[in-house]
């Protein structure tokens, strides 16, 4: 009925690695599309509270200050750099990853710099819409950052533990949350704080 | 279209490796068939508390009553049948039919089925029963708390799941319990996806594979997608919930700024109407299999049937808004969702008339598993057809949340995906457990079933035309309801007997454990890939990885000798 011969790899070594490859790729897929949907979804509600508010920001409130969140996005933006550096620079990927690591911790001190930022300006969670927009998106967004530095850290003790060869398709994969978080930073930074 | 060498791993020794942290695919299956059962028994319980406090109120329940609510002599309180409803409808969609159609029978069967020896994540599948069990423990001590479980409805729209509506815990605990169900059901989707796309057996192309494995790999694509839009919604109620934020809080309640608790009910359906479809489309295959393998025919237009499903796959995305006609959209808007969701009759049926058209004519083998698909055969044309009067606006407006609704969607959820269920677990269970099951109390018990569920079902829609409106504690309040008690009564009459019909599945299931006849390596003459390797299926699955050469429902070729089936791992028997 159907040519089976054709979908049969050979047995070599590097096609077994080419087959993990394949299938780490594939559930990073569709592990992604889960973690932007979750991320479309909250857009969509801020969506929706802004283009049916008379005025935006509602209710009296103010934007906060550019300053600390422009400083986050030039932190994930270096760090994602780095990575990117780490993944495709031959020589010196030891000192890349540790910059995107740092770029991590970094990361989440802005963070939390500007919840302290909020709440000394008399802004907090209950203070209205868009002060709830402003604490759960970075909350949640923040939540995610954790997770991806724990999958940072355990690749590190993976490159400790077998060089770097071997892992090329869960470097690349981690590397592609990472790039991910970095651009739902980037979207909720343009359309939340400058916008 | 194996992309890689799987290993045959050893056997696990240790009753832990064995049957509670097992990698297998098939204990994992196992283990969700319990967790469902289990919960299929509570929420039961919970359903038939309800149903007797609607026939007879005021009156104490019988044996149970005293022990349960000593504080009312046995008479379900007010608030108490709030927690009963909702607890009811969560358990059984996310703990009773989620557990046993995709977890229990999904796991078991993909990898069976398409030739695999286990899935392709195992330590993710794993990691998904544990997180499952860890959010049933979340839900059930909800019930525990001081203020009681959550009582907003299996819906929770604010302002009723807000800290105005529900103040106590138990609403929070729910919330959490979903998330992280969630997340269980996230893992195992993309465990599903990519175990079809990549653990196929080499020249089983995707029309070669049984439409059982369609309808759950199908789900597993809406489970992956809406489920985190799901999860967005709670995680904000629960932000609002904890944290004070003011989402879903409009009016006087926020401080300052306004809410919307209309927008969760947008995210609440942009989930749940894919929902019901991630609900029924394991059961669709499973019965669309299952109607070929006693009919003793090829499935009727089966490439249509997975391209219908699949087209209904995509619909069912874009059709959300005819849950919310009444909650003031436009008219244009209500109008374009009427019309989308008519679409779906249309792949609807098509897959209905391939159904007709694979017993049409065929040598019908009336064995347990197949009545319960003639079951759901029967149920769902019901609950389909009596779904096109909640999607148009017209008739919607006045049907809104009456017990018509609780009606039909009670035969499209809880009739179909049950006996598709029954109809799975009659089917699998040779395979699963090493033993038959009992055919004449399995057919006592879909008979009973069949009764008691039609006369609870088809008695709900009649009093929802008749005005009777759902979620409310005592309707005979209202002079105009106080002749729809008779039959209430026999509502819940019926209800009573479909319950203890029940009770003989569980007997006949633990009966076939211990002391069920051992089963034969095929004993449906079935000719898919999980009927080519022993009984019960070893840890491995299979030896040899098999080589598919034809298609799963090859019944009944006149050029077959000895047997009127071929195994998918022979070549077609051509003239």
């Amino acid at each position: 009925m159907k040519t089976t011969l054709g979908y049969n790899h050979s047995t070599s070594n590097s096609s077994v690695s080419e087959g993990q490859r394949v299938v780490s790729s594939i559930g990073t897929t569709i592990a992604l599309v889960s973690f932007a949907m979750l991320f479309v979804t909250l857009m969509m509600g801020f969506a929706i509270f802004r283009f049916t508010a008379p005025v935006w920001p509602p209710q009296g409130a103010s934007k906060p200050a550019l300053l600390i969140p422009s400083l986050s996005t030039l932190i994930i933006f270096l760090s994602s750099v780095a990575f990117n550096y780490f993944e495709k620079q031959p020589k010196e990927r030891r000192k890349y990853f540790n910059v995107t690591i740092l770029m991590a911790v970094f990361f989440l001190i802005s963070q939390f710099l500007f919840w302290f930022n909020l709440h000394a300006n008399g802004i907090f969670t209950s203070s209205g819409v868009f002060a709830s927009i402003l604490y759960s998106f970075t909350w949640i967004h923040a939540a995610h950052i954790v997770l991806a530095f724990f999958l940072l850290l355990w690749l590190a003790h993976k490159l400790e533990k077998s060089g770097i060869a071997p892992n090329q398709h869960l470097i690349k994969n981690i590397g592609l949350f990472w790039h991910f978080l970095g651009i739902v930073w980037l979207i909720m930074f343009v359309t939340i704080f400058v916008l | 279209m194996a992309f890689f060498e799987q290993d045959i791993h050893d056997e696990p020794k240790t009753f832990l490796s064995k049957y509670i942290f097992s990698f297998d695919h098939k204990v994992i299956g196992k283990q969700f068939l319990w967790y469902g059962i289990f919960f299929l028994g509570v929420g039961g319980m919970m359903a038939l508390l309800i149903r007797w406090t609607l026939a007879f109120p005021g009156q104490a329940f019988p044996v149970l009553g005293p022990i349960l609510f000593p504080d009312t002599n046995g008479v379900v309180p007010p608030d108490t049948y709030a927690m009963l409803f909702t607890m009811h409808g969560t358990i059984m969609i996310f703990y009773a039919i989620t557990p046993i159609l995709i977890g229990a029978f999904g796991n078991y069967c993909i990898p069976l089925m398409i030739g695999a020896r286990d899935m392709v994540f195992p330590t993710l599948n794993m990691l998904s029963f544990w997180i499952a069990v860890v959010s049933g423990i979340m839900l059930l001590a909800s019930l525990v708390t001081p203020l009681g479980a959550a009582a907003g409805g299996w819906t929770s729209y604010p302002t009723l799941s807000t800290l105005l509506g529900s103040p106590g815990v138990g609403q929070t605990l729910w919330t959490l319990a979903l998330f992280v169900l969630g997340v269980s059901s996230t893992m195992g989707a993309v465990n599903y996806i990519a175990t079809i796309i990549t653990l196929r057996a080499p020249g089983m192309g995707y029309f070669d594979m049984p439409l059982t494995i369609w309808g759950l790999w199908l789900t597993a694509i809406l489970n992956a997608i809406f489920l985190p839009v799901l999860g967005a919604g709670l995680l904000l109620l629960t932000f609002d919930r904890m944290f004070g934020t003011t989402f879903f809080l409009a009016g006087a309640a926020a401080t300052s700024g306004s809410g919307d608790p209309i927008l969760f009910q947008h995210v609440f359906w942009i989930f749940g109407h894919p929902e019901v479809y991630i609900l029924i489309l394991p059961a669709w295959g499973i019965v669309s299999d299952l109607l070929s393998f006693f009919a003793r025919k090829p499935a009727f237009g089966a490439k249509s049937t997975a391209l219908s499903m699949t087209a209904i796959t995509v619909l069912s995305t874009v059709v959300y808004g005819h849950h919310m006609y009444s909650s003031q959209m436009s008219p244009l808007l209500t109008q374009s969702f009427m019309m989308l969701t008519m679409t779906i009759s249309i792949p609807s049926a098509v897959f209905f008339a391939n159904w007709l058209g694979t017993i049409w004519k065929g040598a019908l083998k009336f064995d347990t598993p197949m009545i319960f698909s003639l079951g759901v055969v029967f149920v769902f044309g019901l609950g389909g057809l009596t779904g096109l009067y909640l999607a148009t606006v017209t008739t919607n407006i006045y049907l809104h949340g009456t017990y018509f609704v609780v009606g039909h969607f009670h035969y499209t959820m809880a009739a179909s995906v049950l006996l598709g269920g029954f109809a799975a677990t009659y089917f699998w269970f040779p395979k699963m457990f090493g033993r038959m099951m009992n055919e004449f109390w399995g057919k006592v018990h879909f008979w009973l079933t069949m009764l008691g569920l039609n006369g609870v079902f088809m008695g709900m829609m009649i009093v929802g035309h008749a005005g009777m409106h759902r979620r409310i504690y005592n309707p005979f309040v209202y002079e105009f309801l106080q002749r729809l008690i008779p039959l209430n009564q026999f509502i819940t009459i019926s209800a009573l007997l479909m319950g203890a019909a029940q009770i003989i599945f569980v007997v006949n299931f633990i009966h076939a454990l211990i002391k069920g006849p051992k089963a034969s390596q095929n004993p449906w003459n079935v000719g898919t890939l999980e009927w080519t390797i022993p009984t019960p299926a070893p840890h491995y699955n299979f030896k040899e990885i098999p080589v598919v050469k034809c298609g799963p429902h090859e019944f009944g070729n006149p050029l077959l000798k000895d047997k009127d089936f071929q195994y998918q791992t022979e070549e077609l028997v051509k003239a």
